[in-house]
């Protein structure tokens, strides 16, 4: 008599921590990305010396984790489950991460969808060399060298060398950078890269100049370089066909907080300015990686004859359709409606039938009517959005096209009046005749 | 643990050094950049407060130290916030306390005696019980502070308080927490030294001098303790790193410098430190430029000021304001000899006694003088006298005191070296591209540049000529300069990039391109190449990138085997943007007739039946055969109908019915109609027959 009771007890007790988190993602809008990052450094004076950007990660509300690169305990997951949603890799020197976490841990990582900054720098050993190239960026074999810019360099007054780099070749995309234009250069001091040619996700979000080159500036140079001018990436990006988004920084310094709050006059300009743009680059781009900006989701994919609401489950050819779906933009703190006009439809079927540009009513609803092809066959509704920056957006929804059916083909066509009545009248002659030819006498 | 990892210790100094080796390059005294990142970092938030006690005494620390007026505007709050924990010393901890009166402290607050005796006796208790470092190092200093405010504070006991925080140190200088815990650490020493320092000033008679003897050798060894990086710049850290306990060298340096520094002050005599070891702990820290966060700076700030002021060492800081010198723009070499708050030095003379070329070379070692600029507080130096050419150079300065008793107050490091680039503008000229045969060697087309501005050559040569490219290189001082970067760019049509490094002989740069061995090279690609010289160096203020012109190249077919120009990277952008519109071209319905002319014919065909009907009424049909009997009669017309009811649902099948309907109820009318048809024609056939036979 009692156990059923317990039972009953034991059951609500179990159920009152989903409620409670329930209730919990009810209040607070639940974004594309969790907030846990685990940032890897090789020393822990980075804490310190890049605490700026730390910092403008925490105000964020992300939740960050410090370990040493070789901490023995270290562990992305445990019982199968993610520990982290992102990683920030400031070990640029580290040989081999400690605990169960390998390169291969870190792709793993990356394939199943989470995030990942990863700041090199001269000392960039082959672990974070191998990373990177998985990442399609290549970069400069040469452990001694550098990005040098003869022409293209801050002034300072301490360093003469020309390594210190002021960039300002920024990639044109408000959602990576900003829709506020990065108008101070770039600091950059620190190696290369090349993206993979035949890498199509990684992008240049930072290029050198054409007058760069990477090579060591404290020894002669007797062969070429083999990165020298525009194809020299300072900072690129990644984005995964999972939306995984990875940032391949050259130099760790870029996010210290020297760079961060020096000022910077590049050479040969006059203009002089308080505040390098590397705050704002780390900050902007820091969002776009940790799925802050860009995101795209799709709701409430709709379609149905025009004049009806419900949703058939097979069209006739040469109906009128029409088909909606809602796109919302994660903003950091809630979906907001995303705004474009380029958003497009495939009705496809082995290719597309028809594919046409959605209208949209700007608050995130994207509609459009059209007419079904002449063509019967299992169609797909398709969605197929790729825009620089965002999220993929991918999705179909499969109907069925048929025929018309026997009934439903024209009967009372004009130029067929003349048979009707030839039989029609044969059928009246027929009958008066069988009249006569019975009765006739 | 130290087993198993053969050097952890070593490996971290070295991965310390890496990330702190940029930032060490500059060390220059505190400057105004630092005021204004201290006021950023301990922005008060949007009531007024800084946060909790300790923070809220950072700040206002860090803001006296560095002479920010911004604090006072915050002074009654934080004084309002400190009273209030001081009135209730009972139940407030004594890390609070601590705070609330170094706040008062700081701020002058009027805080009434009363409230302070009554703080003074809780924290007197808490010393008489407790056995832990820290509530220690809170009451003393909460004591300590609440003397330096005026009032009359004794520690009767002091001999036994410093006892039992002797009883805490470790045989290497460093301490532990409490007596239960093994562990020493770095930062406990420099908190214990600290709270030492306290007791001694509190105490109301001397304390033994041989205890302070033992805490000054414990010093000494904790200095053995001590790190470095190879550019002199000294520093503490924790010898074993765990990520909870661990504080980093920040904070553990300036715990030993503030316990070091405090009980220097207070013990009789000088300890045995060398004055290198402060200035290098001053390096650290002015190494760190700016701060990144609030806990640094306040730790940065007052280690400096500790160090400032300290009855060890003073360190004076040697910098350069500028480690660029134009021979272009004359300037001058300019040395600042400063504390670490940019306050004058005492006399001194710096010399510049060495210059060492980029590959170690002694340029020159003549001891040369820097004049002093009184009213800058400058030494300088002119460069040009020097003779020293464009390019990267080590200067030696010494630093020699005036008077022979600053000897023991400062530390200046003796010598001290700087790497300098000395920039000049390098002179181009003689510069000529052209073609020449490959046999003859002789110059086909030669091309005077000027290289100062773009030109726009237009070359032509084909796989059996050679290419030639030369110019000269010189420095202000008339050398040949050597630079770093001399790169000749070709670019074919199809973006695919050659580079050359032009070599450099004694007299000229001079690149001869053969074709004829390059062809494999070039892919056999004929076409437009355009010519690109860069030339720079980090000496070379004119450092330029400048397009030559063209080159039309007229290369072999390509063999079968020949290599593949490398793929070009496809543009990322190309995958992105909307695609083009796709409408489903629909069949064309099927050509009708004109309606007219479809009813004209509908007419046409009724015709043959008006003509049917017209051809009876002139045969005069008559139904007389119809029978008279009743009952074939009604046979008769049920047949006819039938025929009618047929020829109606043939009708309704064109109307409306489908071929299953239709069927159906043609099934059943023809069995009627077979009945009805068999009775009428059998009656009518037996009624002819009649006829006949009668």
């Amino acid at each position: 008599m009692a156990t059923p009771r317990h039972l009953l007890l034991l059951l609500a007790l179990a159920l009152a921590p989903l409620l409670a988190v329930a209730a919990a993602e009810g209040a607070a809008e639940e974004g594309p990305r969790g907030r846990r990052l685990l940032v890897l450094l090789d020393d822990l004076a980075v804490r310190s010396s890049h605490s700026a950007f730390f910092g403008s990660l925490q105000a964020r509300g992300f939740d960050l984790d410090f370990r040493l690169a070789d901490d023995p305990k270290l562990s992305l997951h445990r019982y199968g489950q993610y520990l982290y949603d992102g990683l920030v890799l400031f070990a640029p020197s580290t040989p081999r991460f400690g605990g169960s976490v390998d390169q291969n841990a870190v792709l793993e990582f990356i394939d199943a969808g989470h995030d990942m900054i990863l700041a090199a720098d001269s000392s960039a050993s082959d672990l974070i060399r191998g990373i990177a190239t998985e990442c399609g960026v290549d970069f400069d074999e040469d452990p001694e060298a550098m990005v040098v810019d003869h022409i293209n360099y801050a002034v300072t007054d301490v360093d003469g060398d020309h390594t210190l780099i002021a960039g300002d070749d920024l990639i044109q995309s408000d959602v990576i950078l900003g829709s506020k234009k990065i108008e101070a250069p770039v600091l950059f001091r620190g190696i290369g890269h090349a993206v993979n040619p035949s890498n199509n996700l990684v992008l240049k979000v930072l290029s050198a100049s054409p007058s760069a080159y990477s090579a060591n500036p404290k020894t002669k140079l007797a062969s070429p370089p083999s990165l020298t001018g525009s194809a020299i990436s300072l900072v690129s990006v990644m984005q995964a066909r999972n939306n995984a988004r990875v940032l391949v920084s050259g130099s760790l310094d870029l996010f210290s907080n020297r760079f961060l709050k020096s000022g910077v006059q590049k050479a040969g300009s006059k203009k002089r300015y308080e505040r390098a743009g590397n705050e704002q680059f780390v900050t902007e781009t820091s969002k776009w990686v940790f799925h802050e900006r860009g995101h795209l989701k799709a709701v409430n994919v709709k379609h149905h004859k025009v004049g009806e609401t419900n949703e058939p489950g097979m069209y006739r050819i040469n109906d009128d359709l029409e088909y909606s779906v809602e796109i919302y933009e994660w903003s950091g703190t809630s979906w907001k409606p995303y705004v474009a006009d380029d958003v497009q439809l495939q009705f496809f079927m082995m290719s597309p039938y028809v594919l046409k540009t959605m209208s949209t009513d700007k608050k995130g609803l994207y509609s459009i009517s059209f007419k079904v092809p002449d063509v019967y066959g299992v169609f797909q509704f398709k969605v197929e959005y790729q825009r620089l920056g965002y999220t993929g957006l991918s999705f179909t929804k499969q109907i069925p096209v048929r025929p018309y059916r026997h009934n439903e083909y024209e009967r009372f066509i004009t130029s067929a009046y003349p048979y009707y009545t030839a039989s029609f009248s044969s059928m009246g002659a027929f009958f008066i005749f069988s009249f006569v030819y019975l009765y006739h006498k | 643990m130290a087993g198993r990892r053969p050097s952890p210790a070593a490996l971290l100094i070295l991965l310390v050094a890496a990330a702190f080796a940029p930032i060490s390059t500059a060390v220059r005294p505190v400057s105004d950049a630092h005021r204004s990142a201290a006021a950023e970092l301990f922005a008060p938030s949007a009531d007024g407060s800084f946060g909790d006690l300790e923070r809220t005494y950072e700040a206002v620390r860090t803001f006296q130290i560095l002479g920010l007026e911004k604090y006072k505007s915050e002074t009654g709050k934080a004084c309002k916030f400190a009273a209030e924990k001081l009135a209730s010393p009972a139940s407030s901890a004594a890390k609070d306390l601590f705070h609330a009166a170094r706040i008062s402290g700081a701020l002058g607050c009027s805080v009434d005696a009363g409230v302070y005796d009554g703080v003074v006796a809780r924290l007197k208790a808490v010393i008489k019980d407790t056995n832990s470092l820290l509530e220690f190092y809170y009451s003393v200093g909460g004591l300590l502070s609440i003397k330096e405010q005026g009032h009359n504070v004794v520690l009767s006991d002091a001999e036994s308080t410093f006892h039992a925080i002797k009883a805490l140190s470790q045989s290497d200088g460093r301490w532990r927490y409490d007596t239960d815990s093994a562990e020493s650490s770095t930062f406990a020493a420099g908190i214990a030294l600290e709270a030492l320092a306290g007791v001694v000033s509190l105490a109301d008679a001397e304390v033994d001098p041989s205890m302070v003897g033992v805490v000054k050798n414990d010093i000494v060894k904790l200095f053995d303790t001590i790190k470095s990086y190879d550019d002199g710049t000294f520093y503490f850290d924790e010898k074993h790193v765990d990520a909870t306990e661990y504080k980093g060298p920040i904070t553990t340096s300036a715990s030993v410098v503030r316990g070091v520094t405090s009980f220097a002050t207070v013990a009789s005599g000088k300890l045995n430190i060398p004055g290198e070891k402060i200035l290098g702990l001053a390096k650290f820290f002015l190494g760190i430029g700016l701060p990144g966060s609030a806990k640094d700076c306040f730790n940065q700030i007052e280690s400096l000021s500790f160090l400032e002021n300290n009855r060890v060492f003073i360190p004076l800081i040697l910098s350069l304001p500028s480690k660029v010198f134009s021979l272009t723009s004359k300037d001058q070499l300019k040395v600042e000899v400063t504390t670490v708050f940019r306050s004058a030095a005492p006399p001194l003379k710096v010399n510049l006694v060495q210059v060492l070329g980029s590959d170690s070379k002694v340029i020159t070692s003549e001891n040369k003088e820097l004049q002093f600029d009184l009213d800058n507080n400058v030494h300088y130096l002119d460069i040009a006298p020097l003779k020293i050419d464009v390019g990267k150079y080590s200067l030696v300065f010494e630093i020699s005191l005036q008077e022979p008793e600053h000897e023991t107050v400062y530390s200046t490091g003796g010598r001290n070296t700087e790497n300098v680039f000395i920039t000049g503008l390098i002179k181009v000229d003689k510069a000529e591209i052209g073609i020449s045969d490959n046999d003859a060697g002789t110059v086909e087309s030669v091309q005077k540049l000027d290289l100062l501005k773009d030109t726009k050559v237009s070359l032509s040569a084909n796989h059996l000529q050679k290419l030639r490219l030369s110019f000269q290189l010189t420095t202000p001082l008339g050398h040949t300069f050597k630079p770093h970067q001399v790169f000749l760019k070709l670019k074919h049509e199809s973006n695919v990039e050659h580079l050359f490094v032009v070599p450099g002989s004694a007299r000229q740069f001079k690149l001869v391109l053969d074709f004829l061995g390059l062809v494999e090279k070039f892919y056999y690609l004929s076409g437009r190449y355009d010519l690109e010289l860069a030339v720079g160096d980090a000496a070379m203020e004119n450092s330029f990138l400048r397009p030559l012109g063209h080159l039309e190249l007229d290369l072999p077919e390509a063999p079968e085997k020949a290599p593949k120009p490398p793929a070009q990277a496809v543009d990322p952008f190309s995958k992105f943007g909307p695609k083009a519109e796709i409408s489903h071209i629909f069949r064309a319905p099927e050509k009708r007739p004109p309606k007219e002319l479809s009813l004209a014919f509908t007419g046409l065909t009724l015709l043959p039946f008006i003509g049917f009907l017209i051809g009876l009424m002139r045969l005069g049909v008559n139904l007389k055969n119809f029978p008279s009997l009743p009952g074939p009669a009604a046979f008769a017309s049920l047949f006819h109908s039938g025929i009618g009811a047929v020829l109606l649902l043939y009708v309704l099948f064109w109307l409306k019915l489908d071929l299953f309907t239709t069927l159906k109820y043609l099934g059943f009318l023809g069995i009627f109609l077979v009945f009805v048809g068999h009775r009428t024609l059998s009656y009518l056939s037996s009624v002819s027959t009649k006829q006949k036979t009668a």
